[in-house]
């Protein structure tokens, strides 16, 4: 499930566990870049945000490197910290912006808090990612295509609670137009300590939490000590295992419809490896709005031509699939569906974008 | 003392495990949910009824398990479920069948060995539970592993090594949840009353009840504190509330017996009834879970020593723990300075 339940840490309390994190052009102004970040999957009607989490959006500029091969991030940082207060009959929020000011907003109000080239939306609201869970499960625990024709979304119905942030670009951000972007949750206080990081969907859960691949740690359960690290800077402490279990996983994937679409190089790193250890979502701003062109600018780095499209992702695309395609075959064969293909909802594609939330009882597939 | 984290406020907290509740609940009873689904729920259910002292919570998470363990009997997942909603109506001995079936269905030995060491535990067996905890704390000190230490030498009485557990605890805590906390400081106050340092006891349950303030243990249990420093009026404020709150009779029963002793005698009856009529209840439904409580009311504000040695001797055939033991003794007698006032009673008539 995207990064829902991505480790003990988040299991344990899921006012931390960032759930999904999407980038797109506003699709009703090209001005502007939506940053959304999600958590406390299966959120019940009386969920709220922790008054002791800072609720963070990162955002770096950034180019092709040199070597045509990879990223080049910026140093400078343009950081969106959300931190909420009281409970009950509504909470309030704070955003502290990049230039030190501070916006205050109240708890799902649609209009949200405004400043010059900002808006921002926080509340409950539908659950926009999709899957069929328990076949993705049953795909790795059999080595086998376990998909049906038609699937079950464990996430029908769900909700979520949601960060909404629509940015003028261009006036905001240091840099540009192309952007990294990564969410985090960390513990408020004097020494803030970082409690989840998200950056692509699907990196904690499907590629990277499967042990019986990994022949190198086995035993590790990698996905807390993953969350600590700084998607900007990964440590040199457990790259090897991050990398060792990225190339075990995805080369697994990559034999389920039995020929190889991404040969390992000498050393057995898989091509895709260190694209996805750099794990932020890549954005260009000053593309338009487009409803499919997650990991897009990956790929076109990939095969060393520009890429066409913005990038990120968007709250409605089918990125199951467009991952499994992705690391099945390539998108050289055919496209692997989990048979699941939309939300209980679609989201719009107006400010807060996502869809209001669903009533407890609709929680059904 | 350490540095404090910030911690979610406790209300925020209790609020979103019923979010968490309230979501999972409909997808459960329409069914068909997983087996993860359903023993995930049947956890926090029973969470939220060790905080807020809700019997009812505990049934249904009970209730959850058991279906659980007939639709997919060859689970290790629902056993295990099943182990700790039996463990927490104290049937040690069926809780214990559970893991073992569990463990030979693939259940983790880790897993498997932490839950026997929470019954061992309950069942006085402290040595054994002692060997495992201590086991699962060397190969992984986690906040987890070393909170569980804390209860342990805790109801052991010892002091040093509970102290020492808790900073230790502490410091391995990287969550935000207060509650967790609050569930090891309730710990380390049962330490301070049972070793009769009430004002120690007082600041450990005072430190569980501002981290979550709906946390009903640590309110009754400063309550008896309270009176026992002399506080009656603030003991007697938060019982009621507690008592008018909880389907747990414990709040009902130390109310009844703070009344008595301050000769509120006509409001101490309607609360003795009130811990009488629920306890006989629960002794109905569950009697190896309510046996001791039940048998404490009885010695006490229940003034019924034949049912207190009842209940007593079948506390000490579910877990022979000192605490039982000592209740057993009490009960014993309790029931022989009754009979003999009886005795007495009948030989000599009474005046007028």
């Amino acid at each position: 499930m995207s990064d829902h339940i991505s480790g003990p840490r988040a299991i344990a309390d899921p006012v931390i566990d960032i759930t999904d994190v999407y980038a797109f052009p506003s699709p009703e102004s090209p001005n502007h870049l939506v940053l959304i970040m999600n958590v406390f999957p299966y959120a019940g009607p009386s969920a709220l945000f922790s008054d002791a989490v800072i609720y963070r959006l990162r955002v770096r500029s950034i180019s092709i490197a040199p070597d045509g091969r990879s990223f080049a991030v910026a140093a400078d940082e343009s950081t969106f910290d959300f931190i909420f207060s009281g409970s009950q009959p509504s909470q309030e929020g704070h955003c502290a912006l990049p230039n030190g000011d501070v916006i205050k907003f109240r708890l799902n109000e649609e209009s949200g808090g405004t400043a010059k080239g900002l808006q921002i939306f926080a509340g409950q609201r539908s659950d926009p990612f999709f899957l069929d869970g328990p076949m993705a499960e049953k795909t790795i625990a059999t080595r086998q295509i376990a998909f049906k024709e038609v699937g079950s979304d464990r996430l029908y119905g769900k909700n979520v609670l949601g960060i909404v942030l629509r940015i003028e670009w261009a006036t905001v951000l240091k840099g540009g137009p192309m952007f990294a972007v990564v969410g985090e949750t960390l513990s408020a206080g004097k020494r803030p300590v970082r409690l989840e990081r998200v950056g692509r969907p699907e990196i904690k859960n499907i590629t990277l939490s499967a042990k019986i691949f990994d022949t190198v740690n086995r035993d590790l359960e990698i996905r807390d000590i993953y969350n600590e690290e700084d998607a900007f800077n990964v440590s040199k402490n457990y790259a090897g295992a991050y990398r060792a279990r990225l190339n075990a996983n995805l080369a697994f994937f990559d034999g389920l419809d039995g020929k190889v679409d991404w040969p390992l190089d000498p050393r057995g790193n898989h091509p895709l490896t260190e694209l996805l250890l750099a794990d932020f979502l890549v954005v260009d701003a000053s593309k338009p709005f487009s409803e499919t062109s997650y990991f897009d600018i990956e790929r076109a780095v990939l095969e060393g031509r520009t890429h066409a499209t913005c990038g990120g992702r968007w709250l409605n695309e089918d990125l199951v699939d467009t991952l499994l395609t992705l690391y099945v075959n390539a998108g050289k064969g055919p496209r692997i569906r989990d048979g699941v293909d939309a939300p209980i909802a679609w989201s719009l594609k107006v400010f807060p974008y996502m869809a209001p939330p669903n009533r407890p009882e609709a929680g059904k597939s | 003392m350490m540095d404090e984290r910030p911690l979610t406020d406790g209300t925020i907290a209790l609020l979103n495990l019923d979010a968490q509740i309230d979501a999972l609940e409909p997808e459960v009873r329409i069914g068909p949910a997983s087996v993860e689904t359903r023993s995930g729920l049947a956890e926090l259910i029973a969470l939220r009824g060790l905080i807020v002292g809700c019997i009812a919570d505990y049934d249904r998470a009970n209730e959850i398990a058991e279906q659980l363990v007939r639709d997919v009997p060859t689970d290790p997942h629902a056993l295990l479920a099943r182990a700790r909603t039996h463990a927490g109506f104290h049937r040690f001995n069926d809780a214990l069948a559970d893991i073992e079936c569990a463990e030979q269905l693939s259940l983790d030995a880790e897993t498997a060995n932490g839950e026997r060491a929470a019954i061992f535990q309950a069942l006085g067996r402290y040595d054994e539970s002692l060997v495992l905890r201590e086991e699962a704390a060397k190969r992984r000190a986690s906040f987890e592993h070393v909170a569980a230490l804390v209860g342990l030498h805790a109801e052991r009485g010892e002091i040093e090594a509970t102290e020492r557990r808790y900073e230790e605890s502490r410091s391995q805590y990287r969550g935000v949840s207060p509650i967790p906390l609050a569930l090891l400081d309730f710990q380390l106050g049962l330490m301070w009353m049972n070793e009769g340092q009430l004002d120690n006891a007082r600041t450990s349950f005072n430190a569980a009840q501002r981290r979550v303030p709906a946390y009903a243990p640590a309110g009754g249990h400063l309550s008896e504190v309270e009176a026992e420093l002399g506080e009656v009026d603030s003991a007697i404020s938060r019982l009621h509330s507690l008592a008018e709150s909880s389907d747990d009779p414990d709040y009902a029963a130390q109310l009844a017996r703070i009344l008595w002793d301050v000769g509120r005698d006509w409001e101490s009856r309607y609360w003795r009834q009130v811990a009488a009529a629920r306890y006989d209840e629960l002794i109905a439904n569950h009697p190896e879970a309510f046996a001791d409580h039940a048998a404490e009311f009885w010695l006490a504000a229940g003034a019924d020593p034949d049912k207190a040695l009842q209940l007593a001797k079948m506390n000490l055939e579910v877990r022979n723990t000192p605490r039982a033991r000592s209740l057993l003794a009490q009960a014993v007698a309790a029931q022989s300075a009754s009979s003999s006032a009886e005795c007495h009673e009948n030989v000599v008539p009474p005046c007028g």
